[in-house]
């Protein structure tokens, strides 16, 4: 590593030196503008694509070229008009710098060269959230660039006790990460864990928030998602304050928050904006679909293959007629209608969304009564089929909903092979493979098994808000208070 | 032979809530003994077999009584280190084994019953092998979970279960005031030996004697025992009295499982065969007391032998999956239920009361020595 000092050095000298570390040709994207002012000589560098001319010219050059008296570093530093400069003396740092979109100033017989920030971000403006979208409320979501998400965050959460603590992580290239909580109200140990997983990471370059989920989750083999991916920041400052973790990447428009329980996948912020009993409903719909999700295939082919007894008669005979024509096992009908709607869903999120829109139309009518025309299928399974698809994206979280549907599969396998002994046989498995789970070290069935009743109601339903003065405890919030539960008074007899 | 420590020490992530011992002891004692309990109660006390349970429930609360004196004069042990500490270190092991050996028939007795079940029930030609390694495999890979796991798969499948207590309500209406008549009518004799056959659906309750050590707050931990104990008598209770209600004393006779064939009577517009969802159900309730068992035997082993709980698992599956082999008659299975029924009662049922003098005796000289050495 050449970290010594270089200067003091000439400019072309300086000029060949830098250029004589690019490969080939890209020392064409290098800047290098020379002048002259009250008789010292001054180069000017920087890389070309990185640098936003508009602001270099009319708060750099022309206070530089103007200036009466002539320049040193110390002057520089103290008087030109332009914030973040830092100085630099070894080939190392100003390589590196120059990366970053920094523009040096080197003045010849000087010790050190000078930079500015001066670069231009190219980054797409704040939109609509995609994955998460949202009917009522507030609707902007998280973009790529992290400045612009701590500004979203710290704009719903103007306070001090707001901390946003920085971390790099990886080495080349080193990203920032920022974990974001409530001094006053986060638990110090879920706090440490996060920050010690982080810090503890050893790899070259992370990609993503989602990968970096992958790296610090608790179970690595597990299929469900142990952190809850969330491109809403009204949803980031709404957990922050129920006492939980952010941590925001560099690059990626999705927050982690953790701890996440499994009931929290179901939670969307359109429950919080909602009337409570709406709200209330609104969510238990959710969750039951979860369950119709991983059953009803399950049921049907179970039904069907043994335990045809189960279903009262006059079904039975109009199903029997559906199926008569049916050439195949329950399983195999079951698999092929299934195995449409994966392609139909894995080609929708590939495809343009023109495009998309049209292969669901078709694959639509294919499915829906040409499968049935051509035999291949009974029309029960259909609604069967289409209904649990359905009930499958109700989650809010895309990677629930999805693990959801992966699961079903050895479930239907087990119905095939065992009836419905073989769903239970599957149901025991999930359930205890749930409990075993924990999400940054807090069990991830709670409030259901460590049992706390009293998370219930901001779990599985929601309350008036005047009865929601206490957090929930499962995440063991350092305040448990909301507000003073004393000053939310509510009526208590019919004329007060 | 390593000595035994009788007080242990508990990590604090491994200790569980006093009101899981509710849970626990409801999920332990409402197995397979239930689905066929009333028949054996009904062979003895006839139509007073009602009676019968009440008496076992009193009873039941009297022995959770000593089982509590005996555990509070120590600081925190369980039945192992009592034992040693009473008899000597070889007689308390030799106990303690005999302790692990009833829980291994205990659970030999849950594992081969719900493969019989399931055989009757719904699959006749399936396997017992495959069934009972689908049983095996869950707990198996709850037992892996550890303690915490353990005791969270019994308070979420006990609490997923009772639902189908519900569906009795069917024949509830279909009964018969007339079984009951003439009230009163059995020895007291023979109540006390109605009571007594109860001990197969109502063993498990030696839990207490094993997870107390665990416990996180002692001092709460009789409360939620006494209304496991009244919980689960409560639904044998229910059982017998709508098998006797429902069924004619002929009956009896001729039925292996009395409370399944209750829900044959039960069907809705959307949903007819009750009874394979409450076989399928089944699963659920087995589970949540093999997954005990099993933890009881891993348990025991490495406090008595210092074998790693994995080894024996995965050797007492072995064997269990082995013993499916061999045990194929009903006969067979029965002659296991009958074995462990006579034992825990003795076991369960009246041993405490042969252990609570001696521990008193003990701790009274030891105090006495304390004094005296003061």
């Amino acid at each position: 590593m050449k970290t010594t000092s270089i200067f003091p050095l000439k400019l072309n000298e300086l000029e060949f030196l830098i250029k004589s570390n690019f490969e080939k040709n890209a020392d064409e994207d290098l800047l290098f503008s020379f002048y002259e002012h009250q008789g010292k000589k001054v180069v000017v560098f920087g890389i070309l694509y990185l640098l936003d001319i508009q602001k270099l010219e009319s708060a750099l050059l022309a206070p530089l070229l103007n200036a009466s008296e002539p320049w040193t570093v110390k002057r520089l530093k103290n008087e030109l008009p332009v914030g973040n400069s830092s100085l630099a003396s070894s080939v190392d740092i100003i390589l590196t710098q120059l990366f970053l979109g920094k523009i040096f100033i080197y003045i010849e017989g000087e010790d050190e060269a000078i930079s500015y920030v001066l670069s231009k971000k190219m980054q797409r403006s704040i939109e609509k959230s995609e994955t998460e979208s949202v009917v009522i409320g507030p609707q902007p979501a998280f973009i790529e660039s992290l400045e612009t998400n701590l500004n979203l965050l710290q704009n719903l959460l103007p306070t001090p006790d707001l901390v946003l603590e920085k971390i790099m992580v990886g080495t080349a290239p080193t990203r920032e990460v920022r974990i974001a909580y409530m001094k006053s109200i986060a638990n110090t140990t879920d706090v440490n864990t996060m920050r010690q997983r982080i810090q503890d990471l050893k790899i070259d370059e992370l990609e993503d928030s989602t990968v970096l989920t992958q790296y610090i989750s608790d179970s690595s083999i597990s299929l469900f998602p142990q952190f809850y991916l969330t491109e809403l920041p009204n949803r980031v400052a709404y957990t922050l304050q129920e006492g939980k973790i952010g941590v925001l990447v560099e690059n990626s428009p999705l927050c982690i928050i953790a701890p996440s329980t499994f009931f929290s996948f179901f939670e969307t912020m359109e429950d919080k904006y909602m009337r409570w009993p709406v709200g209330s409903a609104l969510r238990m719909i959710r969750m039951i679909a979860a369950v119709l999700a991983l059953l009803l295939t399950p049921l049907y082919v179970a039904i069907v293959t043994y335990q045809y007894e189960l279903i009262p008669t006059e079904l039975l005979i109009s199903l029997g007629q559906s199926r008569a024509g049916v050439p195949f096992p329950p399983i195999i009908e079951a698999l092929i209608i299934e195995l449409f709607i994966e392609l139909l869903r894995e080609a929708g999120a590939r495809l343009p969304t023109k495009v998309g829109q049209t292969m669901g139309i078709v694959g639509g009518i294919v499915i829906g009564q040409a499968a049935v025309d051509a035999g291949l299928t009974s029309n029960i399974l259909i609604i069967v089929v289409a209904a649990s698809a359905l009930a499958s994206y109700t989650s809010p979280s895309y990677s629930m909903g999805t693990t959801i549907r992966i699961i079903r599969f050895p479930i239907i396998f087990l119905a095939s092979l065992y009836g419905i002994l073989g769903i239970m046989f599957g149901i025991c498995l999930v359930l205890i493979h749930l409990l075993k789970m924990t999400s940054l070290g807090r069990p991830y069935i709670a409030p259901l098994y460590p049992l706390k009743v009293e998370d219930f109601s901001s779990v599985f339903f929601r309350l008036p808000p005047a009865d929601t003065a206490k957090r929930a405890t499962m995440y063991q919030p350092k305040d448990p208070f909301r507000y003073s539960a004393r000053n939310a008074k509510r009526k208590r007899d019919i004329d007060e | 032979m390593d000595a035994i420590e009788v007080n242990i020490k508990i990590k604090k992530t491994l200790r569980i809530r006093a009101f899981q011992i509710f849970f626990i002891v409801v999920g332990i004692q409402t197995g397979v003994g239930i689905l066929g309990a009333p028949r054996y109660i009904f062979k003895e006390a006839q139509q007073d077999a009602w009676l019968s349970v009440l008496l076992a429930f009193l009873y039941m609360l009297l022995v959770t009584w000593v089982m509590f004196v005996i555990l509070t004069q120590y600081q925190n042990t369980d039945i192992f280190g009592i034992q040693v500490d009473i008899f000597g270190k070889w007689l308390g092991k030799f106990l303690g084994t005999i302790y692990i050996l009833f829980f291994f028939s205990e659970l030999a007795s849950l594992y081969f019953s719900y493969i019989e079940i399931v055989q009757i029930f719904l699959y006749p030609t399936m396997p017992s092998f495959v069934m009972g390694l689908l049983l095996l495999i869950i707990t198996v890979y709850a037992v892996l979970g550890g303690i915490r796991v353990i005791v969270g798969v019994t308070f979420l499948f006990t609490l997923l279960s009772p639902w189908i207590f519900g569906l009795l309500y069917d024949p509830i209406t279909r009964m018969e005031a007339a079984h009951f008549l003439p009230l009163f009518d059995a020895s007291f004799i023979e109540l006390v030996k109605g009571a007594k056959t109860t001990a197969l659906s109502f063993s498990g309750l030696e839990i207490l004697f094993i997870i107390y050590p665990f416990i996180d707050n002692k001092e709460k931990a009789k409360l939620p025992a006494y209304l496991g104990v009244s919980v689960s008598s409560m639904f044998v209770f229910l059982t017998t009295i709508i098998s006797i209600g429902y069924y004619s004393p002929s009956d009896f006779d001729l039925m292996d499982w009395p409370v399944l064939s209750l829900f044959k009577s039960v069907s809705f517009s959307f949903i007819e065969r009750i009874d394979y969802l409450v076989v399928a159900e089944g699963m659920m309730y087995i589970t949540s007391s093999m997954v005990l068992f099993a933890w009881m035997i891993t348990y025991g082993m490495k406090r008595l032998y210092k074998v790693p709980q994995k080894t024996t698992l995965y050797a007492l599956s072995i064997a269990l999956l082995a013993l499916t082999i061999f045990v194929r008659s009903n006969f067979q299975i029965q002659k296991i239920g009958d074995v462990v029924a006579e034992f825990g009662f003795w076991l369960v049922f009246v041993y405490p009361f042969a252990l609570l003098p001696l521990v008193l005796m003990k701790k009274k000289g030891q105090k006495r020595k304390e004094v005296k050495n003061d």
